[in-house]
């Protein structure tokens, strides 16, 4: 078991033509993907390292049965290929792009509400269950399969947190990056809630970061679930001054002064184990472990 | 990427905005004659562009600047003369551009604008709905203050895309600010002009502060800021035409080159170089427990360009603050290998002086670390963050 991508799901590749494409969707296949077709405009018909192509994201489905994509396309281009994969209800869709406008986000957001599709994105690594799937552009050397879910809001850090994980001497059930940009398709409740639902995730990775209300949200949850599973996190951004020119202004505007440590305190208060260093992830995931 | 008020007025103009009269000089002599084409009579406004808040109560280096803000009220025509040779060629300090300021290259004259009463509004991005929220506040003193001590004192509307302002959300500005009904249709356009521009144009923050709102119910725009989505200005080459190079420090304009992101701190002597913020966040953490602090941050993000990630790791190496190197590299999209070469390119052009500690995970880590151990160059390579922090501190403490 994992979450939003097996073995068995059949991926099609928007984009697969792509220079930054051919090296990742190799080795995709090698990490076990299910790859099943791409999809590249006026490219429709031909075949690329075997898998076919189509000129659209429906044929390419009529034809395959594919139910996830993951998307090479540029930046400009990503609101037109999310558009085609909730069109043609897409279960999953991952967006690996950075720099996607904001206003093309925020119309992404209005054609993800009530749709079927999942975005995971972009400015994401995306989605991997060791040997099994990987939907994006993770390295291949350090994931393994096991049973800890670890959800990421910085791209590079969910690196470090798998790594974590190898360090416990556990694996992975599935890895998601939520994305590092200030608008993404999903967030932390999402995916703790499938994580809750997974029965192969005895714990799960939460790492947080500056901006938003996205930890606050996730501690609100989960502070509700009637079964906890153990979640640990790290929130980056304690060290950083609360007028940091990284921010946005916005965001004190429309929500207040939330501080790294403002974060930290409410997950603690939903029963959530924090930590303050990103290395002390693996001391606690070996208690878990030692407890059990 | 931000424009100067002037600029900000420009575009808010053409939107249907009200604007007071008003002109841009780079001399006193220029500023005499814009002073007397827009009000022969005055009163004048005579405003310092430097891309700041709080000009008004800043104050500049030079004495010869007299004790006055970047902002002065000007009644006399031989004022205007006197005034802007005071303030153009001197350095203005502000809360925001800390102690060192920012040069004073040009000012904008305006016409003087009696008001009834003001009030503040802007238009920003709520990332967690998310959604165009507008602000308005009664108090037009600052907001960022106002939002974390009286929260309550900030009226919020979240907007549609491409929806106007409707009836209701009106009335509960109307409400909100106890205006006269006089004001409800000057208002509606003002509103709906400033979304009109934010969205035509890819804002991501507009602020209008303050408003004015004269006798006859008229309301104008008497400052204004707008910053846009960087991701966006492909759509608009007219707006990167607006950007004033003078703004941006040399180190943030060369990585801007690149595509990468290049961040300054006030204190601190180390410099780091990362893919992705995250990591940039986690290693000031840790700094901060040891307890030192990042001098500056290169963010290569998931660049794939030898050439560019070299030239990047050139303006951390270059940065004569910086007493010791963290490279932090997290492969995935970004392949270690590519650093490496980079790094090599780099040092063998301006030289590697101080310790440089190396931390590669992910994406052809290995042939990544057997190139630097083959470059003879004296790289301290480390396997985890942690380790790379205690590794360059240490280093740095033996080569003092």
């Amino acid at each position: 078991m994992s979450i939003l991508a097996d073995k068995k799901t059949k991926v099609l590749v928007q984009g697969i033509t792509g220079m930054q494409a051919s090296f990742h969707v190799k080795r995709s296949i090698a990490a076990g993907t299910k790859i099943v077709a791409g999809v590249s405009p006026q490219r429709g018909g031909t075949k690329y390292g075997g898998i076919p192509v189509f000129e659209t994201v429906k044929e390419a489905v009529s034809a395959t049965g594919a139910t996830a994509s993951v998307m090479f396309v540029p930046a400009r281009f990503v609101k037109d290929a999310v558009k085609e994969a909730v069109e043609a209800e897409l279960e999953v869709a991952v967006t690996i792009a950075y720099g996607v406008p904001i206003r093309d986000m925020l119309e992404i957001k209005a054609m993800l509400r009530g749709s079927k599709t999942v975005l995971i994105g972009p400015n994401t690594p995306g989605i991997i269950t060791p040997g099994e799937a990987c939907l994006g552009i993770f390295p291949e050397n350090i994931h393994h399969s096991g049973n800890i879910g670890v959800i990421s809001r910085s791209s590079t850090l969910t690196y470090e947190a798998v790594l974590e994980t190898d360090r416990a001497g556990l694996g992975q059930s599935t890895v998601i990056g939520l994305g590092d940009d200030m608008i993404v398709g999903t967030d932390f409740v999402e995916l703790l809630k499938r994580f809750h639902q997974d029965e192969k995730t005895k714990a799960i990775v939460l790492l947080g970061k500056l901006g938003g209300t996205f930890e606050e949200a996730a501690a609100e949850f989960y502070k509700d679930l009637p079964v906890k599973k153990p979640v640990i996190s790290y929130v980056a951004g304690t060290a950083v001054p609360f007028d940091y020119k990284m921010g946005y202004a916005g965001d004190i505007i429309t929500r207040g002064k939330i501080t790294a440590e403002d974060k930290k305190e409410v997950m603690r208060r939903a029963g959530i184990i924090v930590v303050d260093s990103i290395n002390e992830i693996h001391h606690c995931l070996q208690m878990l472990k030692g407890k059990e | 990427m931000n424009i100067h008020e002037y600029q900000a007025k420009q575009i808010l103009s053409r939107y249907g905005i009200n604007i007071p009269k008003g002109g841009i000089a780079y001399t006193p002599g220029e500023a005499k004659r814009v002073a007397q084409r827009i009000s022969p009579q005055g009163p004048w406004m005579m405003k310092a562009q430097i891309q700041s808040g709080a000009r008004a109560e800043g104050h500049f280096l030079e004495k010869s600047a007299g004790r006055q803000g970047g902002i002065r009220f000007l009644t006399g025509r031989k004022d205007i003369f006197e005034e802007a040779q005071k303030m153009l060629g001197s350095t203005l300090v502000t809360k925001q551009t800390g102690a060192k300021g920012k040069l004073v290259s040009k000012v904008y004259i305006e016409q003087y604008m009696p008001c009834e009463r003001t009030f503040y509004a802007s238009l920003v991005i709520d990332r967690m709905i998310p959604c165009v929220t507008l602000l308005i506040a009664a108090s037009t003193t600052n907001i960022m203050d106002m939002a974390v001590n009286e929260p309550d004192k900030i009226l919020r509307i979240n907007l549609g895309l491409n929806d106007k302002i409707s009836a209701c959300q009106l009335d509960r500005i109307m409400d909100f600010l106890k205006l006269d009904g006089k004001c409800r249709k000057g208002l509606k356009s003002f509103i709906n002009g400033m979304h009109q521009a934010f969205m035509d144009l890819d804002a991501i923050m507009m602020e209008v502060n303050p408003v004015g709102i004269d006798v006859k119910g008229t309301l104008t725009a008497l400052d204004a800021k707008i910053s846009f989505d960087d991701n966006a200005l492909f759509r608009h080459p007219d707006i990167v035409q607006m950007h004033d190079d003078y703004e941006d420090a040399d180190r943030v304009l060369k990585a801007a080159k690149y595509g990468f992101q290049y961040q300054e701190f006030d204190d601190g002597s180390i410099g780091c170089i990362v893919n992705g913020d995250g990591i940039a966040l986690t290693i000031t953490d840790m700094l901060h427990n040891r307890p030192e602090q990042m001098a500056c941050f290169l963010n290569v993000k998931g660049g794939v360009d030898k050439d560019k990630i070299s030239a990047g790791i050139k303006i951390i190496m270059t940065n004569p603050r910086v007493e010791g190197i963290l490279i932090n590299i997290l492969g995935g999209f970004l392949r270690c290998n590519l650093v490496a070469d980079g790094i090599i390119a780099a040092a063998s052009e301006v030289g590697l002086n101080v310790p440089l500690v190396v931390r590669f995970e992910g994406t052809n880590k290995d042939e990544a670390q057997e190139i630097l151990n083959n470059s003879g160059l004296p790289v301290i390579m480390a396997e985890t963050m942690e380790e790379g922090v205690e590794k360059l501190l240490k280093a740095m403490e033996e080569s003092d």
